[in-house]
Parts: structure tokens; C-alpha cells; sequence
């Protein structure tokens, strides 16, 4: 069991509030609460998750990452893990990051959002083929 | 190599994380380096060269993206903080903020006035290549003798150097036609006048060259001011007729709202329609000299080549008209910068007050600073948290200066508000000082430099107490035991703050104590008549109605008849002018050379000049100037009898000193016509009280000059009589205009108006001063009793007096202030030369003002030691000590 942060509790606190309020997210934020869903990760595994699942197609530098990292955290999206690799394999350098409760929630309520608009394009036909004269 | 690159690569790295918050950085640097680290290494793995330039833009585009989203939360949150703090404080805030108010909103308030008349560029096209021109006669100490047509024609042909060269003057004429006779100041130009400046008339048409052709039919230009105000904007004035100089003159356009230079008329006209200018006899002659010129530069010209240009003309009219430029007057020509014309009188003024302005904000600087410093002794347990918690000192300066930068900007935000209140008095005052006066507004200029006032004031008093308030960790962590050394350090600080009040404030109240004084004497000049009981006005005849001058002069004996009699009047006359006539302070002197009888000039001698007047008898009774020696005019100095003339007392003292005037003789036109004296009056200050009366000449108004004004002596205040003599007068004669109706009181307190305001905006600034500097030592001397109730309480406890404990805080309260009143004496000793041109009659070290203000200083910090000494005195010791 991972000892709750204070982050944690604001988040849950946060929860109260619309996540719909943090939508829509920026593709950058939803990348890393994504590259987040299946378990906690440093910055560097962030940015290579993104970057392997997009194909190359969103490449993030270590600014926007870190600065897309602070909006989350501070939004209780995010908060810094407790638990830490074996001593040999550990950075000292490094943080580890885990989604919490309300960001998997604010992630869930944008794929949503993306798959209602995707629903709707698809019953508008947006994907038919153009047609040729 | 590789090791090199990376250790390259990592400075460079950490230097573009020095445009991330100190915050920030503290949190994710080391990660990101780390992060960075290892994209660098998986790039040089892969070799490519491109793929290394992408990771580096990706960096640098990545921090300059997430720099100023960080910046602007981390102020959020400091706004955030700051906004509580002061909601906490609002004591503090409100003296702060209304302290601030006061500097930013005079500084301001003046900048305004600056920016309108000084700084922006003149409203004309391209209006740095405008010039005037004046015609000198240098050995007569004349700077400007004006300009005859003749020589209008001839500097207008043969110079090289100007695009167009355009003439001006001013008359009364009375227009008929639109209600009551109107009385209007006609301003009379060339017909490319406005071209030359590149105003557009909002309304119809500007002169085009048939208006100028003499026999043109005669045409009108309204000035914005006179269209608003006496046709109500009405939008169909072009093509009405109105009647002038006995002649149908249409008005074919209107001009924009624009400041009117040389100066303000109500309506223009070209030169064809003014029946002197236009006479055969002012065309030909070279030496009737009664005009002004402008005239705009050739691209590519300078001043100086101008000048050059000019001074070629000068010597070859010279040459070629002796008798019109004789070598005793020593002819010259000048040439000057519009703009530096147009301000030139306003400059000393408005740079003065700025310069007080400066200061009253620096004052205000140093006492928000002083404040600032008190409060953060109150603070220093949180602040002691906070960097216990992580903030560095830098995290600590920023949120305190966002705290100082709201305070600045809602102090600047009211300052605005005080600046816009003040505005119409402003303007008021610049109009006195130049004609761009109507050019003041709170525009962007004014707006940047408000904001920029409130960031540097924020800077200053920001920096000040977040730089010297020292925090000792471990006694800010203890409770009630703040460090004695860093709240000695304080007190020091403070005291330095105090004295550099007291400085600034001396040497305004210095400048503020010259022009009082200054004033003073001015207005204890005896201006050499009796301005009580005494109305004047202008007053103007219909030229087509009076075909020669004597009819004229006959209706206004019968006017100035009728006055006599009406109740309430002990006198009336009629003149070309009247003393501090507000005309000819603006327009200057009617001066004119003349000769004595059968004395003659040493040679290379320039001959005398004297302001010459022409009256009615009752004139010097009207206006109690006395009568010295001789006798007064009378009725019977008429056209056909010999003429006579009446001196001023400085002319009797110059060439009579010990001599009987009285029979002598002397002649304006070499000797043609010859003017007997019959009396000697006294002196007056004609053209200002702080000028010294000029040589003057009366003559009887029967026998030359024309008629300009309206005199009246009244047995009660003849404030408001203004109607019931204009009534009087229009019984007479109904075509006759009045206008400029004043009393000569009114006339003696608006002559002074400009140095007046100058005194009271001065004197408000040091005012202001005094108060910020006296409440700084009160809140100071409150203070360190407040520090040492322990110590005192002991040194009671030990037998010391009360009135030994008062003494010497009183004397403490009483250093800061000589320390800060001997700063300030060095100091205005050196800068109070800076408004010499300002002063009247006083000396810019005037003993006397710099001993009051010491004084005042000295008293001012002994009442404001006086309550804290009291409280001081009367600490019981026990109470002291069981606090402790």
C-alpha cells in the first residue's frame, strides 16, 4: 500500500470538484497522465513511453515535460511516488511519478470527451471517402 | 572529447535554466539535467547532426514555452500573498498607498505638462523645419524690432535657404453682423500661412494666393475656439457674410483644435483684407515695421545655414538702405527653432516643478521604505518560516518586491486619479507659460510613465527594505525575541532613511521659501497706481462709421462724458493701453527712439527709447498715478493746439536730475515734430510689478495715438458695473465694442498668477514634504521607545529623571533632523542657482529663507519627538521590567 501524499489528499479533496473544469486537456498533459495509467514512472521513462506510443509523433523536451509535470502535480492530477527502485538501480536524481485517483478520473472524462467527438464524426459520416467527380 | 561536449552542453544547459522561477528550479532542475543528460547521450549514440540541432531546439523552445507560464503563476500566487498581507495591514497599506499616491500622482500631474509643452513634437508637419525669424537691433538692446512689408518682400526673394517664408500679426476689428458688435482678435497672414504648418481647416477651405491679391474680395478663417463658442459648431458657417473694416467679409473655413501660434485670435485673415497692412502706404514703407515671420526649411537645412543665408540679406540691405539700418542700432537678424520659441519661457518653470515633483517622490520612496522596515520587524517570524521552509533570499526579494509593485501600482493607479483631478488647474497655469498648454492630456505617453513611475518608485522602496531587512533564522524562530543586532541595524537603516527625508524635504522647502518670498515682494511693489475702485476694458469703434480718427476720439469724450455722469463714477479716460493690460504684457512695450532738444548723441551712441501712451485728461486721476510737477492734460491739448507730453519719473531722473523738465522738448520723428513736456508723473509698473518701469512718455490722445481702452474710478467695487457701463456706452454709440472687462485688481493678481501658481504647486510639494519627513521622525522616535521600554524602565528604576529620559529622546528625535537639515543646506546651496531666473528680488541663498526653513525643520522634529519622549518619560519601571 503506497502511503498517501499530501498531494494525494488534495487531490481527493480536488475531487469534489468538476474534473470537467481541467478539459479539455492539453495533448501534451494527456500524453504523460496516458504514459502514467499503467504504473509510476520518471521523467525520462515518461518522455519515452510518449515518444515510443505516438511513433515519435509527440516529442517532448525536458521543458515542456517538467512544466506540464508541475501543472499536474499542483492540480493533484499527479504526485511523486514514495516508493523507490532497489539501491543499485536507483538515480538519486530522479523522482518517480504516479497518477492518482483524480487524475485518472480527469484522463478518463477527456478520453471520453475525445471518443464522444469521435462518435459524433463518425455518425456525421466525417470518415466517408471523398467523392470523386 | 565527448566528456568535454557533455560538460559543454551542461552549462550551457544550466544557464537557460536560469530564466526558469527560482521556485521552479529548485524543484525540477536536477531532474531535468538529469533528463537532458541522458536525451543528449542517446542523440550522440545515434550520431546524427540534425537530430542533435532538433534536441537543442526542442530544449530551448521547450524552457522559453514553460518560462513565462511559471513566471506568471509564481506572481499569481505572490499577488495572491501580497493581496492578504495587505488586507491584514491595512493601516500600513493605506499610509503606503496614500503615500505613493501623492508622489506618483504629483510626478504625474507634472510629467503631463511636460510631455504636452516640452517633449512631444510640435502639432505642425514636420514641424522641427519651422523657424521664427526675428529682425534685432542689437545695440539697443531691441531683440526683435519687427518687420515692414518691403523687407517681407525682400527676405522672401532672395533667400536660399527656406521652402516658404510666411508673415503674421494681430489686430482688434469689430465684426457685425451675428449679434451684439463683437470685439475680435483678427490674427493677419500670408496666404500660404496655414500650408507653412500644415494645418488643414476642418470646415471649407484655408487662404489660396487670390485671397491675398489686393482688391480681393475680403475672406474669413474661423479659429475652433471662436466657431465653438460663437456659432455653437455650427456646421454651415462657410459661405455666411459677416461685416468688418466697413467691408463683406465671408468666412471659407474653419480650423482644427490646434494650439494657435504666435498666439490665440479668434478669426484670420489674409493681408489683402487688413486696411492698415493693405495700404499704399505700409506697403512702401520700409520702416514701418509691425510684423512677424515664420518660415520653414528647405529639407536638408539646418539652422545655422538659415542663419548664414540671412545675415548675407542683412548686409546687402544694409548697403543698400543706410537710412533704414543706420549703424548706431546695430542691425541683426536671428533665426530660432519654432519649438524652442514656443517653450522657451515655460522650460525653467515646468523643469523646476519636475525636478520637486522627483523629489516629493523620493521622499515618499524613503518613507514607504521606512514603513516597510518597521513592519517587517513584525514580519520577521514568518519570513524567518519561509526561508526555514526553502526560500532562498532571492525567492524572499521577489515576493517582496511584488508586494512593494502592487502597493506601487494601486499608490500610481489614485496618483492617476489625482494627476486627471488636476488637470484643468494645470493647464490654466501652462497657458500662462505657452501656447502648446492646450496640448495637456493623460495620454499613452503619461500612462507609460505612471507605470514606469510606480515600477522604479516599487524598485526603490522594494529593494531598500527587502535588502536591509536582515532575518536572523534562529532568533526570528524564537518568539518575542527578535535579534537585537539585526533590529540595530534596522534602526540605523531607518535613521539614514530619516535624514535623507529630512534633505529632500529642506532643500524643496528651500525652493518653496525663495518663491514665496519672491512673491511676497512682488506683490509689495508699489505698482505706481491705485489698482482699488478700478475697472478697465477694451474698447473698439466701427471703422466704416468714423471715416477719420478725430471722429473717433470725439464719440469717446462724449462716451467717457456720459461715464462721468453715471452714479457711482468719480472718473473715467480712454487710452491706447492700461498698466498690466494683460495685451501688452503679452505682446510687449510700444516703444519708440526719440530725441532730446539740443542734445546731441555721442557717437556710435544709440538713442533713447520710451514707452509712449496716449490718454484722456482724466487718465492719471482715473488710475491714481500722481501728478509730480507740472500739470496734468487738458481739454484744451487738442489737435490744433502745440504739443505737448507728460514724463514718468525715471525719465526725469535720467536726463533732468537735477534740471527742470518742465518746457523741455522732445521729438519722436528727427526733429519733424517736437513735443513740449508740461509734467512729471510718477513711475509705474506698467509691464509686470517685477519689471522696472521703462522710460515713458504720455501724450495727449487728441493730439496722437489711437484708442485701445476703457478707464473707470468707482466710489464702490466696480466688479460689477461691467454692464451698466457697457450700456452707458452703447447709449452713445451701439456700434462700439466692449470686451475684456477686468478690474485693475484682477488685473494686478492675474499679472502674478504664473509665479503665484509656481509659489503654491512649490509650496504644496515642500508642504507635502515636511509632513511625510515629520510623521517619518515621529514614527521613528515611537519606535525605538517602543524597542526600549526595558532599558529606559531600568535607567528610571535607577533614578533617572523623567524629564532627563525626555530629554533625551527629544534629543535624539532632534539629531536625525540637523543631521538631515545640514545635508540639506549643502544641498540646496548648490541647487537653488537652478531657479534663479525664477526669483524676485531674492538671492538664491537668501539668509533669511534658509534660516526660517532650519528653523522650521528644527521645531517640526521636536513636535513630532515630543509625544514619543512623553511616553518615553512616563514608562513605569516595574511594569517595564514584568513585561520583559
Amino acid at each position: 500500500m503506497v502511503a498517501r501524499t499530501r498531494a494525494e489528499r488534495s487531490a481527493n479533496l480536488s475531487k469534489k470538484i468538476d474534473t470537467d473544469s481541467f478539459l479539455p486537456l492539453t495533448p501534451a498533459m494527456f500524453q504523460v497522465l496516458l504514459a502514467l495509467a499503467d504504473g509510476e514512472k520518471h521523467g525520462y521513462a515518461i518522455l519515452k513511453e510518449v515518444a515510443r506510443r505516438t511513433d515519435d509523433k509527440v516529442h517532448l523536451s525536458a521543458g515542456t515535460l517538467y512544466g506540464n509535470l508541475a501543472r499536474l502535480e499542483s492540480s493533484g492530477m499527479i504526485a511523486e511516488s514514495g516508493e523507490r527502485p532497489a539501491f543499485g538501480l536507483d538515480d538519486e536524481r530522479r523522482r518517480y511519478y504516479r497518477l492518482t485517483e483524480f487524475g485518472r478520473s480527469v484522463a478518463v472524462a477527456e478520453a471520453r470527451r475525445m471518443e464522444e467527438a469521435l462518435s459524433q464524426a463518425r455518425a456525421k459520416h466525417l470518415f466517408r471517402k471523398p467523392e470523386t467527380a | 572529447m565527448t566528456k568535454n561536449n557533455s560538460s559543454a552542453s551542461q552549462k550551457f544547459f544550466g544557464l537557460l535554466m536560469k530564466i526558469l522561477p527560482f521556485d521552479f528550479r529548485a524543484n525540477y532542475e536536477s531532474e531535468m539535467s538529469g533528463v537532458f543528460e541522458e536525451q543528449r547521450r542517446e542523440t550522440a549514440q545515434r550520431g546524427g547532426f540534425m537530430d542533435f540541432l532538433k534536441l537543442w531546439g526542442e530544449t530551448i523552445a521547450g524552457i522559453f514555452r514553460t518560462a513565462p507560464r511559471e513566471h506568471w503563476q509564481i506572481f499569481r500566487q505572490d499577488c495572491r500573498y501580497a493581496f492578504r498581507m495587505m488586507s491584514n495591514n491595512t493601516g500600513y497599506t493605506a499610509i503606503a498607498v496614500l503615500t505613493l499616491a501623492l508622489g506618483i500622482g504629483a510626478n504625474t500631474a507634472i510629467f503631463s505638462v511636460v510631455n504636452a509643452v516640452l517633449l512631444r513634437p510640435l502639432p505642425y508637419k514636420q514641424g522641427q523645419q519651422l523657424i521664427f525669424i526675428r529682425q534685432q537691433a542689437v545695440k539697443m538692446g531691441v531683440d526683435d524690432i519687427g518687420w515692414s512689408v518691403p523687407e517681407i518682400m525682400d527676405y522672401r526673394q532672395q533667400n536660399q535657404t527656406l521652402s516658404s517664408l510666411v508673415e503674421y500679426h494681430s489686430m482688434y476689428f469689430t465684426l457685425y453682423g451675428h449679434g451684439d458688435p463683437d470685439r475680435v482678435r483678427t490674427g493677419v497672414v500670408s496666404w500660404n500661412y496655414f500650408d507653412m504648418f500644415g494645418v488643414k481647416p476642418i470646415l471649407g477651405r484655408a487662404f489660396v494666393p487670390k485671397d491675398d491679391e489686393i482688391g480681393a474680395p475680403a475672406v474669413l478663417v474661423l479659429s475652433n475656439e471662436y466657431w465653438r463658442n460663437n456659432f455653437g459648431a455650427d456646421p454651415n458657417v462657410v459661405g455666411k457674410t459677416f461685416e468688418m473694416n466697413d467691408k463683406v467679409h465671408t468666412v471659407v473655413g474653419v480650423l482644427p483644435p490646434i494650439p494657435q501660434y504666435p498666439r490665440e485670435n479668434d478669426v484670420y485673415m489674409p493681408t489683402s483684407a487688413c486696411p492698415f497692412r493693405s495700404s499704399k502706404s505700409h506697403i512702401d514703407d520700409r520702416d514701418m515695421r509691425m510684423m512677424e515671420v515664420f518660415g520653414r526649411l528647405k529639407p536638408g537645412m539646418t539652422l545655422g545655414q538659415a542663419q548664414g543665408d540671412f545675415s548675407t540679406i542683412a548686409t546687402r540691405l544694409q548697403s543698400a538702405y543706410p537710412k533704414s539700418y543706420p549703424e548706431k542700432i546695430g542691425y541683426g537678424i536671428a533665426a530660432s527653432q519654432l519649438k524652442s520659441d514656443l517653450t522657451r519661457e515655460a522650460q525653467p518653470t515646468l523643469l523646476v516643478l519636475l525636478a520637486a515633483a522627483v523629489f516629493v517622490l523620493l521622499i515618499a520612496c524613503a518613507n514607504v521604505a521606512n514603513l516597510t522596515l518597521s513592519r517587517m520587524a513584525r514580519r520577521e517570524r514568518e519570513i524567518a518560516v519561509r526561508t526555514a521552509l526553502g526560500a532562498g533570499r532571492s525567492r524572499l526579494l521577489r515576493q517582496l518586491l511584488t508586494e512593494s509593485f502592487l502597493l506601487a501600482l494601486i499608490g500610481g493607479a489614485i496618483g492617476l486619479l489625482i494627476a486627471y483631478g488636476s488637470l484643468q488647474l494645470l493647464t490654466d497655469f501652462a497657458a500662462r507659460l505657452s501656447p502648446r498648454a492646450r496640448e495637456i492630456q493623460i495620454d499613452s505617453g503619461v500612462l507609460l510613465f505612471t507605470l514606469l513611475a510606480a515600477f522604479a518608485t516599487s524598485l526603490i522602496f522594494g529593494t531598500i527594505s527587502a535588502l536591509f531587512s536582515r532575518v536572523n533564522l534562529n532568533s526570528g524562530l524564537k518568539e518575542g525575541t527578535a535579534g537585537a543586532g539585526a533590529s540595530q541595524h534596522r534602526n540605523r537603516i531607518r535613521g539614514v532613511l530619516i535624514v535623507s527625508q529630512v534633505a529632500f524635504s529642506f532643500m524643496l522647502l528651500i525652493g518653496a521659501g525663495l518663491m514665496l518670498r519672491s512673491l511676497f515682494k512682488m506683490l509689495r511693489v508699489n505698482p505706481g497706481f491705485e489698482t482699488q475702485h478700478a475697472l478697465a476694458m477694451r474698447i473698439s469703434f466701427n471703422w466704416s462709421k468714423y471715416s477719420t480718427s478725430d471722429q473717433a476720439k470725439e464719440v469717446a469724450k462724449k462716451i467717457v462724458d456720459r461715464i462721468e455722469s453715471e452714479p457711482g463714477v468719480t472718473s473715467a479716460a480712454v487710452s491706447s493701453s492700461y498698466p498690466l493690460d494683460p495685451d501688452v504684457l503679452t505682446a510687449g512695450p510700444n516703444t519708440n527712439n526719440f530725441q532730446i532738444e539740443g542734445r546731441l548723441l555721442a557717437a556710435g551712441e544709440a538713442p533713447p527709447m520710451a514707452d509712449t501712451d496716449s490718454i484722456s485728461p482724466h487718465f492719471f486721476r482715473t488710475l491714481g498715478i500722481p501728478l509730480i510737477m507740472g500739470r496734468e492734460f487738458s481739454a484744451t491739448d487738442d489737435a490744433k493746439a502745440p504739443k505737448v507730453a507728460i514724463i514718468n519719473q525715471s525719465m526725469q531722473r535720467r536726463f533732468w536730475p537735477s534740471a527742470d523738465p518742465i518746457g523741455q522738448r522732445i521729438s519722436f520723428d528727427d526733429g519733424k515734430d517736437w513735443w513740449q513736456i508740461v509734467g512729471v508723473v510718477g513711475d509705474v509698473h506698467d509691464l509686470g510689478l517685477e519689471h522696472t518701469p521703462m522710460l515713458q512718455v504720455y501724450g495727449p490722445l487728441a493730439q496722437d495715438g489711437g484708442i485701445g481702452t476703457l478707464v473707470i474710478r468707482s466710489v464702490a467695487d466696480p466688479a460689477g458695473m461691467g454692464q451698466q457701463i457697457t450700456n452707458a456706452v452703447h447709449e452713445v454709440d451701439p456700434t462700439a465694442a466692449i470686451s475684456g472687462i477686468t478690474t485693475l485688481d484682477g488685473a494686478r493678481s492675474e499679472s502674478v498668477a504664473s509665479p503665484r501658481t509656481t509659489a503654491a504647486l512649490l509650496g504644496i510639494f515642500a508642504a507635502l514634504a515636511l509632513l511625510i519627513a515629520t510623521a517619518g521622525i515621529g514614527g521613528i522616535m515611537a519606535l525605538t521607545v517602543s524597542q526600549r521600554v526595558k532599558e529606559i524602565g531600568i535607567r528610571i528604576a535607577l533614578g533617572a529623571q523623567p524629564s532627563r529620559v525626555l530629554v533625551m529622546v527629544l534629543r535624539q528625535g532632534l539629531l536625525l533632523s540637523i543631521l538631515g537639515v545640514v545635508i540639506g543646506l549643502v544641498g540646496a546651496y548648490g541647487l537653488t542657482g537652478l531657479i534663479k531666473s525664477l526669483l524676485f528680488e531674492v538671492t538664491p541663498t537668501d539668509p533669511l529663507t534658509f534660516a526660517g526653513v532650519a528653523f522650521v525643520f528644527v521645531a517640526a522634529a521636536l513636535i513630532a519627538s515630543y509625544l514619543p519622549a512623553r511616553r518615553a518619560a512616563s514608562i513605569d519601571p516595574i511594569e517595564a521590567l514584568r513585561c520583559e
